[in-house]
């Protein structure tokens, strides 16, 4: 069972680098790609079991079984692995191999990195824990890692304002977030006495309370905030262009997804999936997923910096996903809700890996060139041509053109959401208009006449230049199977958040 | 049919397709000349202007980005494959359900990289030229998608094999449907259509983004030789795809039924007839619509989309949407 070993990694990673930073800066990032790339092993033989087998995986801390002796209730802290989650820590892992990977060059002249390589692995670990847990104080308890480390990782660079600015924004803002899910949680304990997120779906099943749909308010808001929907996104926008870049690509390509919109589905369907009405939790969601949508896009448009424009455009993508998860849940049980479902999941890993790539690209411009304003950018496919060509796939499958991934997600979403009311499909299909004028403007000013500042302009080094190349890979060869990934992979996925009493029975057994 | 006699007969349709509309080059230009009481080149010239520019240097502007040479390959190779998907007398080679899109989306791409080559370049004249495109680009496709669209579906209806794909119209014509709204409705589509493809093809008021005597060619400014001459093989191309699908949507006849043909020798004289439906589209809409009409505006010529043809478009869509009820029969 390789399961814990997808937490040891990392987390023995993140506290031996201090140590092995000792031995210099080579053996520290020999280091951090190592450990990462081990993560990615790990993550892949996990996710190729989980696949296999299509059965979830329980992992309990401490003992045998997750029931107490002599109770019919689980006592302990488990680990629960479904297709869904084994899927999106595979995509955790990749993501965070290739930031680690490019920050090796990205990042050789800032201070500290004995105390960057840390966080950026304590951050995969709180990324990886939130995708498998299955406790509900564990959930927390990682999500708080993973916040806490993004917040240090957004102000890394501390001699400048807007790290600083960034940073403190994000961590306020973010922490009461972060208590408001704690309330939840606390509030659900209060009321069920358990914190194992199988038996307290069970339990709500039993006794839907009023307690219980104040906490699932409480939760949705908290996770809300975390993934950057539309009332509360102004936190991203400062945090993404603030943070360095190969931070930027694990926050908007991971963070937003496994701390905000992965555990709003998983709380909405397998804990309280038994117990409340799916049709208002999920058309609440599309409320927000449509103002998301909207306003991410067309906010994207009039920016002039570069990552800012990531940025907005990363709020717009969420959309999306949310759009796909309230459809799921409004349509729940019929063909609809599950195209929606798996339109969503298989749009959250095709975003991580073209946001990540589009986020790479502009850390590349920025460290050769120095700034990341567009009206200097002008004319840079000239001096840059693998990075602006890197550009060009990211922007036309974030897009969503038909020979790469994109497409395939977004054709799933626009369908279903055409199927279950035309009129959402409408504003995806505005969103998606906004979005493309935004790229545009961003290409042109890459092909347009090289300005002064441009012309002495080079590409980076390998270690800069690989890990794009191997997104642009992922997306071109993901863009060519979408179909069979899709009946493969996405639509499983999406039945196994949906099948919540396997979820259920998967730990308590037959109880 | 399996894959290696689709791909055969996919090359022989290139070579066909980009012989005929070269052909159809020259014969419009003869046309438009004798209009004008001018002897005009001779039949064959487009081939021997594409001879010559490919035999000429090709010269790469200094400012020009990698994305220049590409571009042109790219335009050239969109549009041959746009040929597997489009209607040439007979259900297209790979045709499948839902291709439409595929085909919009391939005919919108090779305007999108002539933009991007003229972008590339890094001249005033071509980026001028490219935003104008790009305007235009984005005002015309609305009201022909609307009208596409809205055919396709009210066909869906009567029941066919694959819904949304382009061989649909060779199960069912629109007119089949003969009650008096949809004729209507159709004659309306119709004239958007003619009015699209002539903005497509760039003739008449559409001349906007190349504007030989206001812009010096605009989008093709700084193209030369041989990439010249491969953007000239693409639009070629294009304009016969474009007015194919005018053809396919209106005029799907065919007559190989009555020839009492079959089997290849039935393909090929549906090919060839048409090609001769093409040709009368393309008269129509290119030959006599450039003679008549000069050039507008730019903001003229969007105005015109968004105000003349989108609601045309509209209402013909609405028409063949509520002859659905059976209001009049």
């Amino acid at each position: 069972m390789m399961l814990p070993y997808l937490i040891i990694v990392p987390l023995f990673g993140a506290f031996a680098t201090p140590l092995v930073g000792l031995a210099g800066k080579k053996a520290r990032e020999l280091w951090a790609v190592l450990i990462t790339a081990l993560t990615l092993g790990v993550a892949s033989e996990l996710f190729y079991t989980v696949w296999k087998s299509g059965e979830i995986m329980v992992y309990t801390l401490g003992g045998k079984n997750p029931l107490g002796q002599g109770v019919g209730f689980p006592i302990r802290i488990v680990w629960e692995v479904d297709l869904l989650s084994a899927l999106f820590a595979l995509m955790v892992t990749l993501i965070a191999f290739v930031a680690v990977l490019y920050s090796t060059e990205y990042m050789r002249h800032d201070t500290g990195l004995e105390k960057y390589y840390t966080l950026v692995l304590v951050l995969e670990v709180g990324m990886l824990g939130i995708a498998i847990t299955g406790d509900l104080f564990n959930f927390y308890v990682f999500l708080e890692i993973m916040s806490i480390a993004s917040y240090a990782l957004v102000a890394f660079r501390n001699d400048t304002w807007e790290g600083i600015e960034a940073g403190i924004k994000y961590m306020f803002t973010g922490s009461l977030a972060s208590a408001f899910i704690l309330l939840g949680i606390v509030l659900l304990y209060g009321q069920y006495g358990t914190l194992t997120m199988a038996y307290l779906a069970k339990m709500i099943a039993g006794n839907p309370t009023f307690t219980a749909k104040v906490a699932l308010g409480l939760l949705a808001g908290g996770l809300l905030f975390k993934s950057g929907a539309v009332p509360v996104h102004m936190w991203l926008a400062d945090a993404h262009p603030a943070a360095p870049s190969s931070i930027s690509a694990m926050l908007s390509g991971l963070v937003i997804k496994i701390g905000g919109t992965y555990a709003l589905a998983r709380l909405a369907f397998s804990v309280f999936g038994m117990g409340i009405s799916m049709k208002t939790v999920g058309w609440i969601i599309i409320f927000f997923a449509c103002a998301t949508l909207i306003v991410g896009n067309a906010m994207a448009i009039i920016q002039t910096d570069m990552k800012r424009l990531f940025a907005f455009s990363s709020v717009g993508q969420i959309g999306y996903i949310l759009l796909g998860i309230g459809i799921g849940l409004a349509a729940y049980g019929s063909d609809v809700g599950d195209v929606a479902l798996a339109g969503a999941i298989y749009h959250t890993v095709n975003h991580a890996l073209m946001k990540a790539l589009l986020f790479l690209v502009a850390g590349a411009v920025i460290h050769q060139l120095g700034t990341k304003n567009l009206n200097e950018l002008s004319g840079i496919a000239r001096r840059m041509p693998v990075t602006s060509f890197a550009f060009l796939v990211g922007a036309a499958a974030i897009i969503g053109l038909p020979p790469l991934n994109g497409f395939a997600s977004k054709w799933l979403i626009y369908e279903s959401s055409a199927l279950f009311n035309p009129f959402l499909a409408a504003i995806a299909i505005i969103g998606t208009a906004f979005c493309t004028a935004a790229y545009i403007r961003v290409l042109f000013t890459f092909f347009g006449r090289p300005s002064e500042r441009v012309v002495n302009a080079t590409e980076p080094g390998k270690a800069m230049l690989v890990p794009m190349l191997i997104l642009v890979l992922a997306i071109i060869i993901m863009g060519l199977f979408p179909w069979a990934i899709s009946e493969k992979v996405m639509i499983p996925a999406a039945k196994t958040l949906e099948n919540f009493s396997a979820y259920v029975t998967a730990v308590l057994g037959g109880v | 049919m399996n894959v290696l006699y689709a791909t055969l007969g996919f090359i022989g349709i290139y070579a066909y397709v980009s012989f005929a509309s070269l052909l159809w080059g020259g014969i419009d230009r003869k046309l438009v000349a004798r209009m004008q009481r001018r002897m005009g080149p001779p039949l064959l010239q487009p081939f021997y202007d594409f001879l010559k520019l490919v035999s000429k240097e090709s010269i790469i502007p200094r400012d020009a980005n990698r994305f220049f040479e590409l571009a042109p390959v790219l335009a050239l190779a969109v549009s041959i494959a746009l040929l597997a998907y489009t209607p040439l007398g007979f259900e297209p080679l790979f045709g499948t359900k839902g291709d439409v899109i595929l085909f919009v989306y391939l005919l919108t791409l090779i305007g999108f990289l002539r933009v991007l080559g003229a972008v590339s370049s890094g001249s005033p004249y071509a980026q001028i030229g490219a935003q104008r495109e790009m305007i235009i680009l984005v005002s015309r496709e609305g009201p022909m998608m609307l009208a596409l669209f809205t055919i396709l579906w009210r066909l869906s209806e009567l029941g066919v094999t694959k819904p949304f794909s382009m061989g649909t119209f060779y199960e069912h014509s629109i007119w089949e449907l003969g009650t008096p709204m949809s004729v209507i409705g159709t004659v309306i589509l119709l004239f958007v259509f003619m009015a699209w493809l002539a903005s497509e093809i760039e003739v008449g008021y559409f001349d906007i983004p190349e504007a030989e005597t206001e812009l010096a060619e605009g989008t093709m400014a700084e193209y030369s030789g041989r990439h010249l001459a491969l953007f000239e093989l693409a639009s070629a191309i294009k304009a016969f795809v474009s007015a194919s699908l005018v053809v396919a949507v209106f005029f799907p006849w065919g007559i190989s039924q009555y020839l009492g043909l079959t089997g290849v020798p039935a393909m090929v004289v549906e090919l060839l007839f048409h090609t001769l439906k093409v040709f009368a589209v393309l008269f129509v809409s290119m030959s006599v619509f450039r003679a008549v009409t000069g050039r507008l505006r730019i903001n003229q010529a969007v105005g015109i989309f968004w105000t003349r043809l989108l609601p045309a478009s509209i209402v013909g869509a609405l028409l063949l949407a509520l002859d659905t009820l059976g209001v009049i029969a």
